[in-house]
């Protein structure tokens, strides 16, 4: 078997927890779509997390 | 030709270039999963039109990050570490389209439904190819690329119908990202992509890829009242 990249299981798991909360936030917006306090909860929700995953400071997530 | 099919057990019985293709190939596709979100989240994501449009920026960027994750899980498990991709500045993306900024939303729109369509060609590519893992992934990826080109689609379709000023916009931003789609199949007769076709890794040449693209790029262009860009013009790579 080849020897797998430092870190490879712990991006996966991290960047799994991203996207699902990613989409957790969607779906609680889109849902409540005739809420705009709710989309806009949702959507500031998405843009933190977006946001984070923008500046790829990828030693930060993994510490 | 390389007709095997090969899993992670057998990789390290294979032959150095094949082992070479596959993390180069997988880094470019780790790199374009990643760049697109880093080309439109940061403008696009408070600028949409509505809020449930900032949504389906966000629902598009989980997704592709979520492909990027899906990619570098391939390749991480044959020890090519993509991470850096992650935190590369978009001047250094690999791909020329990726190396600017999205910034109005006729672009958006316009790039869901001529690049992600590439996306999914590229994705294609990968069909039947002689490295399972990678065949693997690629079903639920592709299934989400299409919903990101159908939005692409639907979002032009009512930029060309909301009158002459924003058809004449849209037909300039086709004109500006049909011509770096093109582009994003890379050099007609590249020695490298032989190499990827025998190896089983890719299916097509870049030339009969961008021209299948073109073959069903250019009836909805024409069906949308939109004109054809001229495939010539502008282009880095023929």
């Amino acid at each position: 078997m080849p020897q797998t990249a430092p870190n490879t299981e712990k991006l996966d798991e991290h960047l799994l927890e991203v996207v699902r909360a990613l989409h957790a936030a969607v779906k609680q917006g889109v849902s409540h779509k005739d809420d705009p306090k709710i989309m806009a909860t949702a959507i500031k929700d998405c843009k933190e997390i977006l946001d984070v995953i923008m500046e790829g400071n990828v030693q930060e997530w993994l510490n | 030709m390389f007709t095997d099919k090969i899993e992670l057990k057998d990789f390290d019985k294979m032959d150095p270039e094949y082992k070479e293709l596959l993390g180069h190939v997988l880094t470019i596709q780790a790199d374009c999963e990643i760049g697109g979100p880093h080309l439109y989240v940061e403008t696009m994501l408070p600028a949409a039109p509505t809020k449930l449009d900032q949504l389906i920026v966000a629902r598009t960027a989980a997704e592709e990050i979520d492909h990027f994750r899906k990619i570098a899980r391939v390749a991480g498990d044959i020890g090519v570490d993509v991470s850096f991709v992650l935190s590369q500045p978009n001047q250094q993306r690999f791909v020329d389209t990726f190396r600017g900024l999205i910034t109005t939303w006729e672009d958006n729109a316009v790039f869901g439904f001529l690049i992600d369509r590439v996306g999914r060609y590229q994705l294609e590519e990968f069909y039947d190819c002689s490295y399972l893992p990678l065949q693997r992934i690629l079903p639920d990826i592709v299934t989400e690329e299409l919903g990101h080109i159908e939005y692409g689609y639907n979002k032009t379709l009512e930029l060309v119908q909301s009158g002459d000023e924003e058809k004449a916009k849209a037909q300039k931003v086709v004109d500006y990202w049909y011509v770096r789609a093109l582009d994003m199949f890379g050099h007609t007769g590249s020695k490298r992509s032989e190499r990827y076709r025998y190896w089983g890794l890719k299916r097509r040449s870049n030339e009969q890829a961008r021209q299948d693209y073109m073959n069903e790029v250019g009836p909805i262009l024409t069906q949308m009242g939109l004109k054809i860009p001229d495939p010539n013009q502008g282009r880095r790579y023929l």
